[in-house]
């Protein structure tokens, strides 16, 4: 993979690229970064969603649609993210490159020009989003935080992890509360937009055949007539132990689930961070992990059994699908496989594996334009920015000791259950 | 051996096609400047397959559920399971079972050599006892109850069992508890013996691969077998549905349903045919279609919204799905769409955008050595080629289009199943 290329465009906006043939497709996305908090994120979760739906030149939904289909099945899509305590809103565009056209149309710059659009140029009248277009968006942000119910795996590790940070920004669901989306309209949606692109922090990725050169002065054109004042984004991992904290909700289900939540106090040290993604991985990632085989498949106790930590909030999660009556035995047989990974009870095995298994993903990222975006933003916090092979280098260099003192820094926070209960 | 090149002058992309000596069909499809590889080992037999007969001999019925469980089984072996063996190479592997057919694939950025001899080898070597099946048992039943608790599963086998009288693809892929109880080592075996036959199955292969390394591989290890005929048995299926409405009560927020179409099955190994399925869809159920944005205005659905024709060699159905407040009212302005699509035809601007667009979708996947891999798979056991594929979307006329929609949605074979909340 060629080296990524980075240029400040302003304070706070950054366009990195990677100019590559390898690919069918262009993509281009937007990150916006805000401050996460209650009262706006059900505003900025919906703005997003809005956004992406029309412009100023493609007022409604339909028309938008279709010019997306007059460039090849062109997509937009968005995101909404917490990192930590700030909020990632991302736009992102993807249509085939030029090359492929029938008559060799010049796609790639017509998507960059949609985009901005679709930011900059919003179907707005009298400073006031469309309201029916709102209002549908409200429904389906409702919609969404309604269908996050539907799917218990998902909602168990949403409450779970909504109670282990009770009193944090983090608690918020990315899409806000039911309360908070029903005060939105579409001035208040106006005057969030406007925040936004004057005071988020901005990183701009490519990835296509063309040279970046005609896209860099769409965006310059368009940063330039917006009197920018970038907010400050903090991020506060550490909240201070105060022992385990117990949750339980009953449910009439087949399967419980439950997840246990760590505190990793280990923040911010790339060292630390890199031992700590090994230890997970050997924990509880991937079919070689210690959760994988030895609580799902020795001991039959769940039908999933994973791990997966957080870095920004210096956590680490263990999620698993269990019988109600083995909750008990999964939580001691988890918790003793932790307990063998701070005593050194690593074999040779273990260790090799998980380190194959993480170069080997580190080393797949270069082939996909959306892995490699994710992963460059995913360190945008990162003091130093290391590429995926250079990460792989150093996951090479990581030892036992290290993941046996990463281990050893674990404290159990919290732990919740969904138990299932049959209908009498 | 035959090796043959196959070619795409639209696209200037190629692959290989070679006929092992073993009988088996071997894909292989070089992506330059790639890192990674995917390699899917599959055969054409799924969960539909539960009647068959081997060389005319008698029909042999086996339990619900058997392929998924063979599938779970073939990692074992007397030496120790195939993630083990993965696991030092790296590889990131899986497998999964469908209707009809059943794929073992790993993806990997080194080691690919060794990774494809495990994925070779452990296919083509089972080792079931008694001890083994009973344990399996245990995890195959969690996974059942997980997904019994999952409602897009209950709506779209619900819709199936009101739509099919006889045909096993209204069964659950992973069968039921009581069922998966009756599976011997025996059956297992039978099963094995019949649709494990290297005339039966393909290798696929994409990414940083060659011609010459795949079949270096592949020469080691697989070993000509005896060839058989298998018959699969299906019972006689009315052209009727069995009820066109099924309801369930479930823990979910907001109602889904899927509302399904009963169509004849045809020749799946026409591109022509499927490509003007495939660009009629778009035209009537994408999110450019008239129909989805009176769906969504009308809030009858939510951006959730998404259809499919689902198909096999011996079944066909066309099935809308949604989140919906209102089901019954979401299906009756579907169904008057399509009535009114059949009564005053098609738009011809919609299908020249849904032609481009689904031209461009196709171009999209070629980017994914997974989704590579797999399309030749899917293709080939359809009897289809993908660049033939992508030449009939971009020749398809407006009056082929017509003619298809003519012979599909009847309205007194379609099926709704809805999965609502008590309150709701």
């Amino acid at each position: 993979m060629k080296e990524l290329q980075r240029q400040e465009l302003f304070d706070c906006v950054a366009f990195n690229y990677i100019t590559d043939n390898r690919f069918t497709t262009s993509l281009i996305t937007v990150t916006m970064y805000m401050p996460l908090n209650i009262e706006t994120v059900s505003e900025y979760s919906i703005l997003v969603n809005l956004l992406t739906r029309t412009c100023k030149e493609y007022p409604d939904f339909t028309s938008m649609s279709k010019k997306l289909s007059s460039l090849y099945g062109a997509t937009v899509s968005f995101d909404c993210e917490k990192v930590g305590d700030r909020l990632a809103l991302r736009f992102n565009i993807k249509g085939i490159d030029d090359r492929y056209s029938f008559n060799n149309e010049k796609l790639s710059k017509e998507l960059s020009e949609l985009l901005c659009k679709i930011i900059f140029e919003p179907n707005v009248n009298d400073e006031s989003f469309d309201e029916k277009e709102v209002e549908q968006c409200k429904r389906e942000q409702i919609d969404m935080i309604d269908s996050l119910f539907n799917d218990k795996r998902i909602y168990a590790l949403h409450s779970a992890i909504s109670f282990m940070h009770e009193g944090e920004p983090f608690a918020i669901s990315r899409f806000g509360t039911k309360e908070n989306v029903k005060k939105v309209d579409g001035k208040s949606l106006y005057k969030a937009w406007k925040e936004l692109i004057r005071k988020s922090k901005v990183e701009i990725y490519y990835i296509g055949e063309n040279s970046p050169k005609m896209m860099i002065e769409t965006f310059k054109s368009y940063f330039e007539k917006i009197d920018r004042s970038p907010v400050g984004l903090m991020n506060s991992p550490i909240k201070e132990h105060v022992g385990v904290r117990y949750k339980n909700e009953e449910m009439n289900l087949s399967q419980s689930k439950m997840i246990l939540g760590f505190r990793t106090n280990c923040f911010e040290d790339e060292k630390t961070e890199i031992a700590e993604l090994f230890m997970n991985s050997l924990l509880g990632r991937g079919a070689h992990s210690k959760l994988f085989n030895n609580v799902r498949e020795k001991l039959s106790l769940c039908y999933y059994c994973s791990s997966r930590n957080n870095t920004h909030k210096a956590t680490l999660i263990i999620e698993s699908g269990v019988e109600s009556k083995n909750i008990e035995k999964a939580k001691t047989a988890i918790l003793g496989e932790i307990e063998a990974i701070t005593k050194g009870e690593i074999t040779d095995f273990e260790f090799n594996s998980t380190r194959e298994f993480l170069v080997n993903n580190l080393y797949k990222i270069s082939d996909s334009q959306n892995d490699i975006i994710d992963w460059y933003l995913s360190k945008t916090f990162n003091t130093k920015i290391l590429s995926p092979q250079q990460y792989a280098e150093l996951i090479k260099k990581v030892t036992k000791e290290e993941i046996v003192s990463v281990a050893k820094k674990l404290q159990l926070d919290t732990v919740y259950t969904l138990t299932a209960i049959s209908e009498a | 051996m035959n090796i043959k090149e196959i070619k795409s002058d639209k696209i200037d992309q190629k692959y290989y096609v070679i006929d092992h000596p073993t009988g088996l069909k071997i894909f292989v499809y070089p992506k330059e400047g790639f890192g990674s590889s995917c390699a899917m080992f599959g055969t054409k037999y799924g969960s539909i397959n539960n009647a068959f007969s081997v060389d005319g001999k008698e029909v042999v019925k086996v339990p619900d559920g058997i392929a998924h469980f063979l599938e779970h089984k073939l990692f074992e072996s007397d030496e120790g399971d195939a993630f083990t063996r993965y696991a030092k190479t790296g590889a990131n592997a899986n497998a999964f079972t469908t209707f009809d057919r059943t794929c073992y694939y790993f993806t990997c950025s080194e080691n690919f050599k060794e990774s494809l001899e495990i994925l070779l080898d452990f296919v083509t070597s089972p080792y079931f006892t008694e001890q083994t099946v009973k344990k399996e048992l245990g995890i195959i039943g969690q996974e059942i109850k997980m997904y019994d608790d999952s409602p897009e599963w209950c709506v779209l086998f619900n819709m199936l069992s009101k739509m099919y009288y006889n045909h096993p693809v209204k069964i659950d892929i992973a069968g039921t508890v009581d069922s998966i109880a009756k599976i011997t080592p025996e059956y297992l075996y039978s099963c094995y013996n019949a649709y494990y036959n290297l005339s039966n199955m393909v290798l696929s292969v994409a990414g940083n691969v060659d011609v010459d390394e795949v079949l270096e591989v592949a020469d080691k290890v697989l070993k000509k077998g005896d060839l058989h005929t298998i018959n699969n048995h299906f019972e006689n299926e009315p052209d009727e549905i069995v009820n066109d409405y099924i309801e369930q009560t479930a823990p979910v927020a907001i109602p889904i349903f899927n509302l399904g179409f009963k169509e004849k099955p045809r020749d799946i190994s026409n591109e022509k045919d499927v490509a003007c399925s495939d660009i009629l869809m778009y035209m009537i159920a994408s999110d450019s279609s008239k129909m989805y944005r009176d769906l969504l205005d009308s809030e009858l659905i939510n951006t959730d919204f998404s259809y499919e024709i689902f198909e096999g060699e011996s079944f066909c159905s066309i099935i809308f799905s949604s989140e919906s407040r209102k089901p019954k009212k979401a299906a009756e302005t579907i169904k008057a769409y399509i009535n009114s699509y059949k009564q005053n035809g098609l738009d011809k601007d919609d299908f020249e955008l849904s032609k481009k667009a689904l031209y461009g979708k196709n171009i999209s996947i070629l980017n994914s050595v997974s989704t590579i891999a797999n399309t030749l798979v899917d293709e080939y056991f359809a009897g289809r080629d993908i660049y033939k594929y992508l030449d009939a979307i971009a020749n398809v006329t407006f009056e082929d289009v017509s003619n298809c929609l003519s012979r599909m949605f009847d309205m007194d074979k379609c099926v709704l199943s809805v999965v609502k909340g008590q309150e709701n």
